[in-house]
């Protein structure tokens, strides 16, 4: 898992280019980074790469600026590493270079069969500098350079064939030495290009100047989204070269593939903080319009209707997800199965290595940026025994996106901070959506009209959360708890697992999220008073009742709790704390009682002075199983 | 010298627009269904301003969120005003973003274009500081000024009514001299107004302050019923940005009419709104993001804020909405003229039907006194008649 941006006819403005690019792609991973270019008449690619968070390396570049001693060329690639094989250090920083320094090469994702490699190059004279399985492709690279049919005017052909061997998962931008044009390959792993052309730079009216061409790869489209929004996304398996000139893709037969260049919408200042602390403070603001957005056009509350550019009518739904994706899924099979279809969600990465039998279900993935690996083997696992899959995802063009046959996006914009908020609020908002439009095939049509009613008034609902909550003062009151526990039952028992999964994430502390009932039947021997409980309960019907049999189990253990809450129940009066949220169904509720916990989660780790927005060991888009 | 830089102070609660203002600083306040702080910057945009540092207190979040990091491609930094403690005070927290001449604007004025531009034609190459300077009816609720040919002579800030007919439209031009000027100026009752550092200037050191008078539009929110006439002014002057399907008449894509519903311009229909069938809506009406009329209500002279839900049968007139509001069927707010009691002092005959806050419920069938002020989170339970104002979270029962 790492960010990749790289690009070619930015003249001296290479390096500032590229640092600008990482900054917008340390979301992807920040142990280490690394830069590398070159320009003509160059004998070795110039890497400059550090341990750390970006602005390490920033630090190292400012120094050999003001030395004079920065690496200059006109081409240039650079990396931001999140660790698989070798730990974060120098050495195993990206970009890579071959014994001579002629070849570099920047990687996302897992060379399977390198040691194989690795054992047969080393054999043959190579000096292995790091741990890591993309060292061995420049080596391969030089290994074919100093091949007989090598001809040094045009690189391609051995680079073409380096890729060739490659078994596994990866991404990769390859550079050579004095030479103007990068050239770029993808296998399971996200690679975008994209394109300026000359004289196109008129987007910002008079100010900005006409400039030449110039064309990126990278990861993910924020990386060069300041420079252009003309992209085309790659296929596995293609072969791309760009130069300053344009680029030409080609497939693994070699003949060139006719791609699309398509416009993004989105703003490139859509990923600036504006005024707040972190991005997830900001994004956790966000979601009422975010969830308008996800709604927008979708819903028809006159008409009685939820139209949604998808077709399907299943028998039954089978989910698989990762992290808090999984949570999503859940929420979204409870919904499925009120609709009367029999629905599973599954870890993605269990279903893809033990998959249950699929029959005729439909398969959804739920996944955030459409490149989580774990999710992508699933769902091809899926699509292998013939079966239809949707993906339910918030990235227009992802891998996700393009590999399934039907896709429900989520529509809530970019989302920086690495523990998801308004994603999975807006997961669910389509979701429940999603389950609507096949329950009035089914012609439940009063249930449908009574939640429409409930979708439209959730992003107001969520703002009304989002003015009244005392979650800061009640999080302040639980700093440095031993253990922290959350329950629900039904739509709420994937709330409960998520807001222990944001208490984990961001502030490291002990969180665990139970179904109400299952506390008494294990985990009730780790309750004390210390340990706060989170009990979400809403509505009086027989599902909060229960609920709150299983608080009084906690309050008789003297722990303190805290009830998330619409009143309606009276489970204040066993409450030591409440955290209120407006009256709605419990499919909405779900949705209002999850934006507290965020908002405790958050406060929690703002008080312990977390890095929340970048916590240790974790990035946002898990692209390797 | 060109004035790369506009600074907007929108840190203000308004204090006389409570209870509306109770989640939100006032410059977020609806201006047709746009809030007013965005027709301010639609007004630096149009000067060519390069950036834009907005100053943010109150509620700041809520300005975070709306603008985010730019607007209309012009960056925007944030500066932030822990307390409210005078104009100067804010623009002095701009300080560290600043560094040439600048336009600074009050957040919750909706100002003409033609005005900054005058203000910057007045500040010209000499860099002396400029303002803006209109005639009004009611001086002594603004600050004021007098004049002599181009020359500023005197800035007071709490004028005695009658005294004054011109005041301060709120609308300058500094070099970043004026920080220095600002931190050298006193505090009076621990407050430092950008007036007191202009009138040091004039008073004490007798340097030139320019003056530009002006009669271009300029509508403020002071008032809960300057909602309704700013409103009315956004609708005739092509201030919407919804697409115009015909005179005056603004109706977002997304909004769903029932195609028995009358819609009178001039009127703005917002995104993901749904009126119902036989609803009359308009004119100078406003209604805001996902708004719904139901069957058969009349709603006119009115601002609606978004997610708001108006019930079947119900009628509205001169009627203000807070966000999240829940009038329940044949709801009744018959309108103005009402005498008002706002910050200790009594207005009369202002046309004012009711404002209700954020998140009111009313149950249904619920009628409104004119002039009625409903506070946020209230309950109105069926068949009460509201007069005067009513508390916070209260809960009213017949």
């Amino acid at each position: 898992m790492c960010g990749i941006i790289a690009c070619v006819g930015r003249g001296d403005d290479t390096l500032d280019t590229l640092v600008h690019g990482l900054s917008k792609l340390d979301y992807r991973g920040y142990d280490s980074a690394g830069v590398a270019l070159t320009g003509s008449g160059d004998d070795t690619v110039e890497v400059v790469k550090r341990q750390g968070q970006l602005d390490a390396l920033r630090r190292v570049l400012e120094t050999a600026r003001a030395d004079g001693a920065e690496p200059r060329g006109t081409v240039g690639m650079a990396h931001t590493r999140w660790s698989t094989h070798g730990a974060p250090s120098d050495a195993n920083a990206h970009p890579h270079t071959d014994c001579t320094g002629r070849v570099a090469v920047v990687h996302n994702g897992i060379i399977e069969n390198y040691q194989a490699l690795r054992d047969e190059l080393a054999a043959n004279g190579h000096e292995f500098r790091s741990e890591t399985d993309t060292e061995v492709i420049p080596h391969l690279i030089e290994e074919l350079f100093d091949g007989p049919e090598y001809d040094p005017a045009d690189p391609e052909p051995a680079i073409r064939e380096a890729v060739a061997r490659l078994e596994g998962s990866f991404a990769v931008v390859v550079s050579v030495a004095g030479v103007e044009t990068l050239f770029g390959a993808r296998q399971d792993n996200p690679l975008v290009l994209g394109t300026s052309p000359r004289d196109a730079g008129s987007a910002g009216g008079e100010r900005s100047e006409p400039r030449a061409g110039a064309t990126y790869l990278a990861s993910d489209v924020p990386a060069f989204r300041a420079f252009t929004d003309r992209v085309v996304y790659l296929e596995n398996g293609e072969f791309a070269r760009i130069d300053a000139e344009g680029w030409t893709v080609t497939g693994t037969d070699g003949e060139v593939v006719q791609t699309s260049v398509e416009t993004v919408d989105w703003d490139p200042e859509d990923t600036g903080k504006s005024g707040y602390d972190h991005f997830m403070l900001k994004e956790i603001h966000e979601q009422p319009r975010a969830l308008r957005q996800c709604l927008q056009g979708r819903v028809d509350e006159m008409g009685g209707r939820v139209t949604l550019d998808v077709d399907v009518d299943p028998e039954r739904v089978q989910f698989v997800a990762c992290g808090t994706s999984y949570h999503a899924a859940l929420y979204g099979a409870e919904l499925f199965r009120q609709a009367g279809v029999p629905a599973q969600a599954f870890l993605a990465s269990e279903y893809a290595t033990s998959p249950p039998p699929v029959d005729d279900a439909l398969v959804i993935g739920v996944t955030q940026s459409g490149e989580t690996a774990d999710t992508l083997s699933a769902l091809r696992e899926a699509r292998s025994r013939g079966v239809r899959t949707l993906a339910c995802t918030n990235t227009v063009g992802s891998t996700a996106a393009r590999e399934c046959d039907e896709v429900l996006y989520i529509r809530s914009g970019p989302e920086i901070g690495v523990a998801a908020t308004k994603t999975f609020a807006a997961q669910q908002t389509a979701l429940n959506a999603l389950a609507l439009s096949v329950a009035q095939e089914r012609r439940r049509a009063g249930d449908v009209r009574d939640s429409l009613s409930a979708l439209r008034e959730l992003p107001g609902d969520v703002q009304a959360v989002l003015d009244e909550s005392n979650a800061e003062a009640l999080a302040e009151e639980f700093v440095g708890a031993p253990s922290y526990f959350f329950i629900g039952r039904g739509v709420h028992f994937p709330v409960a697992l998520e807001g222990a999964l944001k208490l984990k994430e961001i502030s490291y502390g002990h969180a665990e999220g139970f179904a109400s009932g299952e506390l008494k039947h294990g985990p009730l021997a780790l309750v004390t008073d210390e340990t706060p409980v989170f009990a979400v309960v809403t509505g009086d019907g027989p599902l909060a009742t229960k609920t709150i049999g299983n608080v009084k189990e906690v309050e008789s253990r003297d722990a303190p709790v805290v009830a998330v809450t619409d009143g309606r129940s009276k489970v204040e009066r066993y409450a030591d704390h409440v955290l209120e949220i407006p009256e709605a169904p419990p499919r909405t509720a779900a949705v209002l009682a999850n934006v507290q916990l965020q908002l405790v989660a958050y406060h929690v780790a703002d008080r312990l002075g977390r890095p929340i927005d970048k916590p240790r060991n974790l990035a946002k888009s898990v692209t390797v199983e | 010298m060109t004035l790369d830089t506009g600074v907007v102070l929108a840190g203000g609660e308004g204090r006389r627009l409570r209870p509306l203002t109770r989640n939100r600083p006032k410059p977020m306040l609806p201006a047709g269904n746009r809030p007013v702080l965005e027709h301010v910057l639609d007004t630096l945009v149009a000067a060519a301003v390069d950036r834009i540092v907005l100053v943010v207190g109150y509620e700041r979040a809520r300005v975070q969120e709306h603008f985010g990091p730019s607007y209309r491609d012009v960056p925007i930094e944030y500066a932030v005003q822990e307390k409210e403690l005078g104009s100067g005070h804010a623009l002095l927290q701009a300080r560290e973003r600043v560094e040439g001449p600048m336009l600074v604007l009050n957040g919750d004025r909706v100002i003409d274009p033609g005005i900054v531009t005058d203000v910057a034609d007045a500040f010209g190459d000499r860099g002396d500081p400029a303002l803006a300077v209109m005639e009004h009816p009611d001086a002594d609720t603004y600050g004021a000024v007098r004049l002599d040919g181009d020359r500023v002579t005197e800035l007071v800030e709490k004028p005695a009514a009658g005294e004054y007919r011109l005041i301060n439209a709120g609308v300058y031009a500094f070099t970043p001299a004026i920080f220095d000027a600002l931190a050298g100026t006193p505090k009076r009752d621990g407050e430092l107004d950008l007036t007191a550092a202009i009138s040091r200037r004039i008073e004490d050191e007798g340097k030139p302050v320019r003056g530009v008078r002006t009669d271009e539009l300029w509508a403020d929110a002071t008032f809960p019923w300057d909602l309704l006439y700013v409103t009315r002014e956004v609708l005739h002057t092509d201030r919407v940005d919804e697409p115009e399907s015909e005179d005056t008449l603004y109706v977002a894509p997304s909004a769903i009419v029932h195609p028995d519903a009358t819609l009178q311009p001039p009127l703005v229909v917002g995104p993901d709104c749904e009126v119902g069938p036989n609803a009359v809506v308009g004119p100078e009406t406003a209604l805001g993001r996902n708004v719904t009329v139901g069957a058969n209500a009349t709603v006119e002279r009115s601002v609606l804020d978004a997610d708001t839900r108006v019930g079947a049968g119900s009628t509205l007139v001169e009627c203000v909405t807070g966000e999240d509001v829940t009038l329940g069927a044949n709801t009744t707010v018959p309108g103005g003229p009402a005498d008002v009691a706002l910050d200790d002092r009594v207005y009369r005959d202002r046309r004012l039907g009711a404002v209700f806050a954020d998140r009111v419920t009313a149950r249904g069938g619920v009628t409104a006194d004119p002039g009625a002020l409903v506070g946020p989170n209230a309950t109105l339970g069926t068949g009460v008649l509201v007069r005067g104002r009513i508390d916070e979270d209260s809960d009213v029962v017949r």
